[in-house]
């Protein structure tokens, strides 16, 4: 056979990259390497880099993709990117492990024997669709889908799918944010997140707010953080984080303030009060008034004996806050988790209306995101709307469960008895791409693409000081029998007559998004033709506006209520507060599949490939603890073991576990590893967000007697202890 | 007319370091991750690690003061601090570690014969040695990096400043018959470090910023009372 060396190449990235493709869905992928560079220019050897949005945490960072002969082989942040400025987080360069992941969904499957057992048989996509479809069909109204946030294009998809089968979606994404967006919302007006301008800040106070773990975008705030400390020529900005555990975030503080869980917004109203009776305060006269009054409600002395913090601290602290040049307050992580998150984040958004910093450089500004994007107009939810979903199934007046890339077994506490709605529902249907604890589950899974074979936008909600969407694009081939989800969508919509067949009339899903994008750019006045305007758009991974002035904020909401925490369990026979924390490299059990997040050591206990629990010095002495020795955790709700890890930055009333392990199914590198701390809390919930208070559950602990197999990575490559003085390998 | 010798550019040979600000380091550990991926470092498993022989070019060490409540936690990421001075280099039988001139200390993967000398003489421990071939379950391996070699059982491996990042940018500046520009070459974890806690860059040249940052009275060598010359400078950590 006469093969020139460019078409031999072709061939075996077809076969390697796509032996099973399907028909004719995504033509436009089938092509060796896609987009942008004609043949002549795909030279071996020589790397081509392709912008895209990364998809592995909610903050959509932009990125680039060094690909060759059709294959992943690094990223890297997008440079031009406003969120994240060229770097990249750790998940987000290990997203090549879930592109290239053995365990992968591999084509569409049915469930083979009873449900949950976990066997499965191939059916082919025509099949599988129609039976989705019918199902749907069969049970009008009766849809119920559990989608991650999805964004712009595929958001307003899935939004107008919903909506015209009559059935419901939920954007869900477990996380410990929601009360810091609802505090957002109910505090300024505003939907989106302002910025918060870390950088240019002179004093910042955290109330637990991990922003270099995982708050809103750890990479965003990353950047800034450098900056705000190292960044300027004379000033060096402070920094005092104030939670129970001392996180990775609170070890790059200046200052530590180890409070009592659930008390934050009471401490940040001992700050406020103290700014104002000092006189400090910098108010509009519509404010004086309605701010004493607040805050000449509390008593000070009270406030010191709750929080733990005394009052002469406090004082220093409302000094040093109101005196700096640019302070800014930002809360969230374990003290968002509580009964009272979101009053919690309202009283701290309090201290930046006192000292005057919104829309100042260095505090919080609000800027307009980009308008005219469609995103649909389904809402975030927190975990209490599931547990109303598990009423309507219970009431039968749902029966179909779709789940979009969410794992509701996983992140849900059982105590939830969300596994109700996996036993009730008629038809279950997965779209993920790996076989999580919950697609484990389906009836029918039709796997999506991995972003990085697929095509998407993504609309920035605030955080960036420009309007940014992101665009993303196919960087190699599929790699399996996989179809975007997207065209799955437009290809049931066209099985209903009407209204919901009429108005998603594309022929595949990046018709849909070319047309979203030619009336958004349109609409910016951008005046190329569509065509060259689409092209440079892929290439710069996106489109960013100019930077606007801060949107001026007219309603200052003080917290409707300020109260400390409620917590599950009483305090004699459950004496420790208990925090499950998301892990930095593993988040909720995301990057659990990821060889290289298993092995990524955490930064405090240099622990891998597990579980473990963290324990106080004192109170593993005291109970004669030592690192490695296996401990049980029980709650009111069940229990867990672990081994455990003596850790100096934790009040000795606290046990922290992370979150991302324990999974039942999620592939060979995740399944039957460590355990989930999420099994063992109490169905309590943030009342004004709905959020799960992963907080509030009180726990004791009790010894094993058994030795675990916790592996840290305290050791030098050559297997000597490398702090020989530390008490065997304390962590 | 181009010059001859990559390490003969209009000024002056170069002489690459790094300089890594712990007070902007926050431990997120995007380096490490960025490192493997670049590199082709093999993925170890649970039970090699627990044995202490995974592979980690770059770490972060993490140092506990005090108790509570005044416990401390500081960072410090690891890597190879490319000594000019090297213990490493004189004790290899076979001239596998040798220091390139542009100051690079180099280890020649098809000389090592796996004595681990090196190893045993370096005061960072930051050389690894593969005890077992490296093995990635398919396709994981579709993502390797061609132009870094994968290393077998047996081998001694390093940091390498990714020196196949450094090659390809002297080759352009080279042939565009000009220095390397500050900033034009990043290794991976320079690349990726979100606070800019890492800079990488030309110690000769006096305007680049490793070379200002070496200058901080922040400085510090690793273990500098050995004398063993890094060409990774530290700033201490403001508090």
């Amino acid at each position: 056979m006469d093969l020139k060396r460019r078409d031999f190449l072709k061939v075996i990235g077809a076969t390697a990259a796509g032996s099973l493709l399907p028909g004719c869905a995504n033509v436009e992928t089938r092509k060796l390497i896609p987009y942008l560079l004609p043949d002549d220019e795909i030279v071996p050897g020589v790397a081509n880099w392709y912008a895209s949005v990364c998809r592995e945490c909610e903050a959509g960072c932009g990125i680039i993709v060094r690909v060759m002969e059709g294959r992943a082989k690094k990223i890297e942040g997008n440079p031009t990117h406003p969120l994240n400025q060229g770097k990249l987080c750790a998940m987000g360069q290990a997203s090549l492990q879930g592109l290239y992941n053995p365990d992968r969904i591999r084509g569409p499957l049915q469930r083979d024997g009873k449900r949950g057992e976990g066997k499965f048989k191939p059916i082919s996509w025509d099949d599988g669709i129609a039976r989705w479809v019918s199902e749907l069909q069969k049970r009008p109204g009766g849809a119920v889908m559990i989608s991650r946030p999805a964004s712009g294009t595929l958001a307003r998809l899935f939004s107008e799918f919903m909506r015209g089968i009559s059935g419901e979606l939920l954007f869900y994404h477990p996380s410990e944010d929601a009360p810091v967006r609802t505090a957002n919302r109910l505090g300024f007006g505003i939907d989106f997140l302002p910025e918060y301008d870390l950088a240019n800040a002179t004093y910042l106070l955290s109330f637990g707010a991990p922003f270099v773990d995982h708050w809103l975008s750890p990479v965003h705030f990353g950047i800034a953080y450098g900056q705000m400390r190292q960044g300027r020529p004379t000033v060096r900005g402070e920094f005092v984080q104030v939670e129970p555990r001392l996180s990775l975030t609170a070890a790059s503080a200046d200052q530590w303030i180890p409070i009592r869980p659930g008390t934050e917004g009471l401490l940040a109203v001992g700050v406020g009060q103290i700014i104002l009776s000092e006189r400090r305060a910098r108010l509009g006269k519509g404010d004086q008034k309605r701010f004493e009054d607040f805050y000449t409600r509390f008593s000070l002395d009270q406030i010191a004996a709750q929080t733990e913090v005394p009052r002469k601290e406090m004082i220093r602290l409302a000094r040093e806050f109101s005196t700096a040049a640019a302070p800014l307050a930002i809360g969230g992580g374990i003290a968002a988790v509580q009964t009272n998150g979101t009053d919690t984040m309202m009283a701290i958004n309090a201290l930046n209306i006192l000292v005057g910093n919104l829309g100042q450089p260095g505090g919080i500004r609000f800027f307009q995101p980009a308008q005219d994007f469609s995103s649909g107009e389904a809402a975030m939810v927190a975990e209490q709307a599931l547990a109303d979903v598990r009423g309507e199934f219970k009431q039968g007046s749902r029966s179909v469960l779709m789940l979009y890339q969410s794992n509701p077994l996983f992140t849900l506490p059982p105590s939830m008895k969300f596994g109700d709605v996996f036993d009730q529902a008629a038809f279950i249907v997965s779209f993920s791409p790996f076989m999580d604890d919950s697609t484990a589950m389906a009836d029918l899974i039709l796997p999506d693409h991995f972003f990085l074979e697929s095509w998407g936008d993504y609309a920035q909600a605030g955080i960036t000081p420009v309007p940014v969407v992101g665009l993303g694009q196919p960087v190699v081939n599929p790699l399996y029998d996989t179809r975007p989800v997207g065209d799955l969508f437009l290809i049931a919509a066209r099985q209903y007559e009407g209204a919901l067949k009429a108005r998603l009339s594309w022929k595949d899903f990046k018709s849909m998004m070319e047309a979203q994008w030619k009336s958004f750019l349109n609409r910016q006045g951008v005046n190329q033709p569509f065509e060259a305007a689409w092209i440079e758009r892929l290439q710069q991974g996106g489109w960013w506006g100019a930077q606007g002035k801060p949107i001026s904020v007219s309603k200052r909401e003080l917290p409707p209520s300020v109260a400390s925490a409620r917590f599950e369990g009483d305090e004699k026979t459950f004496p420790f507060y208990f925090y499950p924390f998301p892990s930095m490299n593993l988040h909720y059990g995301q990057g659990a599949n990821r060889p290289w997040l298993q092995e990524l050591p955490d930064t405090a206990t240099t622990a891998v490939w597990g579980s473990w629990v963290e324990i106080n010095t004192k109170t593993a002495a005291r109970m004669g603890i030592h690192t490695g020795d296996v401990v049980r955790v029980i709650s009111p709700f069940g229990q867990i073991e672990a081994p455990a890890v003596i850790y100096p930055g934790l009040r000795p009333d606290l046990i922290s576990v992370p979150i991302g392990q324990g999974h039942t199914a999620y592939g060979r590198y995740a399944k039957g590893r460590g355990v989930n701390p999420l099994s063992i809390l109490a169905p309590l919930f943030d009342e004004r967000s709905g959020s799960l208070a992963a907080g509030g559950t009180r726990v004791r602990i009790e010894k094993t007697g058994k030795q675990g197999n916790l592996v840290l990575v305290d050791q030098t490559a050559e297997g000597k202890k490398r702090a020989p003085e530390g008490e065997r390998g304390e962590a | 007319m181009n010059y001859t010798d990559q390490n003969a550019p209009p000024g002056g040979p170069y002489q690459w370091g790094m300089a890594v600000d712990l007070d902007r380091c926050t431990g997120c550990e995007a380096c490490v991750v960025a490192c493997h991926a670049e590199n082709n470092i093999r993925i170890s498993g649970e039970e090699e690690v627990a044995e202490g022989r995974q592979i980690n070019w770059i770490r972060i060490e993490r140092y506990w003061e005090g108790e509570y409540p005044n416990a401390k936690l500081k960072f410090m990421p690891v890597l190879c601090q490319h000594c000019g001075n090297a213990p490493c280099e004189p004790v290899c039988p076979v001239y596998a570690a040798y220091h390139t001139p542009d100051g690079l200390n180099a280890q020649v993967y098809n000389r090592c014969v796996g004595v681990r000398y090196c190893g045993n003489n370096c005061p960072y421990s930051v050389r690894y040695f593969n005890w077992f071939e490296p093995h990635w379950d398919e396709p994981l391996n579709a993502q390797l990096n061609p132009d870094v070699t994968v290393r077998s059982v047996g081998v001694m491996e390093k940091c390498t400043f990714c020196v196949q990042r450094i090659r390809a940018a002297q080759q352009t500046a080279q042939e565009e018959n000009r220095r390397v520009r500050d900033g034009e070459i990043t290794p991976a974890c320079v690349q990726s470090c979100p606070t800019e806690a890492l800079v990488f860059g030309d110690r000769n040249d006096p305007d680049s910023r490793v070379a200002k940052l070496m200058k901080n009275d922040r400085g510090f060598k690793l273990l500098g009372s050995l004398g063993t010359n890094p060409a990774i400078t530290y700033l201490r950590r403001e508090k």
